[in-house]
């Protein structure tokens, strides 16, 4: 008998209509539909047996929401494997695959599969939740994509060895395993040859492929130093998850996706019992009993006494750091930094934990 | 400098009357191998097996793998320093049965550096040693102060496995070889024009030597190499035996004496050597536990490669976690000296394989070698036969083994970690991690 597969798509594909539908609240059909059937048509072991269609913009402006919803829809439904899109380059599009497929693996525990050309910003986010198979910038591609897709959704539902991502043609999820050369069909050359072989390529300025890739560091240039602190306006920034009591912006105790600013131009220090933290990462005992352990604003007023500090923003800026991810982290201090230049901070304090 | 190694191609192996070669058999006479065993005091009690590839044997918990060889000519013995007068290893000539290794097995004792190897089964291909023809010596001691030590010496057994490797080689002495291989480089600064102008290519070994505790690490004439700076050798000596495993490192990471012996990467680089690439030696270096030691390591193999003039890079580290920040540290100073430099080592991604490979990173090592994954789980079947003691590898602590790991039928479930050299960092290994 065959696996069953629900298959995630968005208004356009799931012809509900095109950008006028793009607020389509979310809703499960019966059946195949459009590029279902070239998945069904391939697929020798795996069914797919419903849609489940969201519109683009709703799922981007409602996504706690919207998954809820995808979910709830589809409790009680029998299926195998999940699968999304292929979401092309389309940015709502990926993403709200992304999203959606995350979500219904961590409930409902089943293989999640989509597809996206590699410069779709879901790939980034959801490349580690999710097999993202390696797909077309326009839906010209739809058909070799949604094959890739089911193939290897066969592959799963056969029980067949799955083969590293290069090899598969998905982006790989970040999960090393170590494999016999042999059982790839490939010869197995030891690692002393392996070795040898890539230094003469090396040598000879030939293309070699390294087996343990090194992600390449993100770095920031370190600005040039202010020249007289006693001149500027200096603001402090932490992802020690210091917060008004009460969390007013419900930044998360982990994986923070927020960030807030909060007015402290009229305060000597941050008091006890005013401000807390919020932080999951450490025992909040320390922070909660003196906020300014973690956000030094008695150590900023005292130094502004004292005439060694020019300014300090009217506002400081926090998050949580622990758990949050790379990309997050980056989007919100891009996000506070524009804030900050707007204020015409020059200097920041960046306290972490 | 020359070095000769002459080749006696194994086809079998079996006890008789009288130890020797003859006909591609070698013969052991096991009253009188136990007796050159027995001649240390320390051992109590030793047995001999023979095991040979696809036998359903699992052999746990394995100290060392040795080559049966002997000294014709050029030093006093197999490990000038260790068990023989000091005297370079570099020239001469060596006889070794080839397609064979003596394996020392612990009767009931394991240790952090001890590992298993099944010769037959799916895991027979999880270490060279499934595919050797071994002799192996089963024994005990009376090292009562590590008994119950997680990390031991095994000072008694590794050396009673020199001596007796040697004891059985000294019969190939008088004997004409199947082949012999040469291995001769001249003195850097005085090469053939045609071979200088070849990129020149130096290799970096990073043996384990990072207990503070004599008595554990990597000798090299018998030398603790915890206690050295980088110095540049002839490969040769690593062939004639000048290095000998030690016993602190995680048992998949680990170069046995046999893989010093017969370095396939050395071999490889010796028989490109003139052709594609012109082979300068071997930059002897550690693995340290203090960053000042690191670093002050890394600087002095940049230094040598750079005053060889190196073109390029082998480095090959034994261990994992903690060395793999002198790995990277190599590495990098090599690159920064413009040394076009290639890694070989194993990497920890956790039983998830979510973990992040190496300890350090750094984009300019750029070029690097897999060789499987420290954290891998396996699951062995129950063995007919256990030679050593199974129990071993639940309770005395072996790097990929853990209380409940073995189960009461003889299955048991256990990190590559624990398997006998498994990732072979010497260049063995024919397996690698991917990306999932």
């Amino acid at each position: 008998m065959k696996k069953k597969a629900i298959h995630y798509l968005n208004q356009f594909f799931g012809q509900v209509g095109g950008e006028d539908m793009a607020d389509y609240e979310p809703a499960m059909h019966d059946g195949a539909l459009g590029c279902s059937n070239i998945f069904n048509a391939v697929s020798k072991n795996v069914e797919i047996t419903n849609t489940l269609i969201c519109g683009d913009n709703f799922m981007a402006s409602h996504a706690d929401e919207a998954v809820e919803r995808c979910l709830k829809l589809l409790e009680g439904k029998e299926f195998d494997i999940f699968i999304a899109g292929p979401a092309f380059n389309a940015g709502r599009y990926g993403n709200a695959c992304g999203l959606v497929c995350k979500a219904v693996s961590e409930k409902f525990n089943v293989p999640v599969i989509s597809s996206m050309n590699v410069e779709n910003p879901g790939v980034e986010l959801f490349k580690k939740d999710l097999y993202i198979f390696k797909g077309g910038a326009r839906a010209t591609t739809m058909k070799a994509d949604m094959t890739a897709m089911a193939t290897f959704a066969d592959k799963i539902a056969s029980g067949e060895r799955l083969l590293p991502a290069a090899m598969e043609g998905y982006f790989g999820r970040g999960i090393r395993h170590q494999v016999y050369l042999e059982d790839l069909g490939m010869e197995p050359v030891p690692a002393c040859d392996r070795a040898v072989d890539m230094l003469l390529a090396k040598l000879a300025g030939k293309e070699f492929e390294t087996e343990l890739p090194i992600p390449t560091p993100d770095l920031i240039p370190i600005a040039p130093a202010i020249k007289d602190i006693t001149k500027i306006k200096i603001a402090l920034v932490t992802s020690g998850g210091i917060v008004p009591v009460g969390n007013p912006d419900r930044i998360e105790s982990c994986s923070a996706t927020r960030w807030g600013k909060y007015d402290i131009s009229k305060m000597a220090a941050l008091e006890s019992g005013v401000f807390k933290t919020i932080h999951a990462g450490y025992d909040p005992e320390q922070g909660d009993k003196n906020p300014n352990v973690v956000v030094p604003l008695d150590a900023m007023r005292a130094l502004q006494n004292e005439g060694l500090l020019g300014e300090v923003d009217d506002y400081f800026y926090s998050t949580v750091g622990t758990g949050t991810t790379q990309g997050e982290a980056a989007r919100m201090g891009r996000e506070i930094a524009e804030v900050l230049h707007q204020r015409g901070v020059e200097g920041v304090i960046l306290t972490a934990t | 400098m020359k070095l000769e190694i002459g080749n006696f191609v194994v086809k079998d192996v079996a006890f008789g009357a009288k130890t020797g070669f003859a006909d591609g058999i070698f013969t052991v006479n096991k009253e009188e191998a136990l007796a050159e065993v027995m001649k240390d005091e320390h051992i109590t009690e030793a047995e001999l097996h023979i095991v040979k590839p696809g036998d359903e044997v699992r052999l746990v918990p394995v100290k060392d793998a040795l080559e049966i060889r002997c000294r014709v000519s050029g030093a006093p013995g197999n490990h000038p320093g260790v068990t023989s007068d000091l005297c370079s290893a570099a020239t001469g000539r060596v006889h070794s049965l080839t397609g064979a290794s003596l394996l020392v097995v612990g009767k009931h004792w394991g240790s952090f550096q001890d590992g298993l190897i099944d010769m037959g089964g799916p895991f027979q291909r999880a270490t060279l040693y499934g595919f050797l023809k071994n002799i192996v010596l089963v024994a005990d001691t009376d090292e009562e102060f590590e008994r119950h030590e997680q990390q031991k010496k095994n000072h008694a057994l590794r050396w009673a496995g020199m001596r007796l490797a040697e004891f059985l080689g000294k019969t190939l002495a008088s004997l004409t070889p199947d082949s012999i291989d040469v291995y001769e480089l001249d003195a850097v600064n005085r090469r053939d024009a045609a071979v200088s102008g070849l990129p020149s290519v130096v290799y970096v070994m990073q043996p384990q030597t990072q207990m503070e505790a004599m008595g554990y690490n990597t000798l090299v004439y018998g030398w603790d190499g915890n206690h050295m700076l980088p110095t540049y050798m002839h490969p040769n000596e690593i062939l004639g035996g000048a290095v000998v495993s030690g016993s602190f490192m995680p048992c998949s990471s680990k170069m046995s004496t046999y893989e010093f012996q017969t370095n396939p990467t050395i071999k490889r680089l010796m028989k490109e050597h003139g052709k594609t690439l012109n082979f300068l030696g071997v930059i002897m270096s550690n693995l340290n536990v203090i960053m000042e030691q690191k670093v002050r390591s890394a600087i002095m193999v940049a230094q040598i490669a750079n005053n060889l003039g190196a073109d390029g890079a082998i480095v090959a580290e034994e261990g994992y976690g903690n060395p793999d920040v002198d790995y990277i540290q190599v590495i990098v100073e090599l690159e920064k000296a413009g040394v076009k430099t290639v890694g070989i080592s194993n990497e920890c991604t956790g039983r998830d394989g979510k973990s992040q490979p190496l300890v350090a990173l750094d984009p300019r090592a750029d070029a690097l070698v897999s060789t499987g994954n420290v954290s891998e789980l396996v699951h062995l079947a129950p063995m007919k036969t256990v030679l050593g003691e199974l129990e071993s590898l639940r309770r005395d602590g072996l790097s990929g083994g853990w209380d409940g790991c073995v189960n009461p039928d003889g299955s048991c479930l256990l990190e590559d970690n624990a398997v006998f050299c498994a990732d072979h960092p010497s260049g063995y290994s024919v397996k690698r991690c991917f990306e999932f």
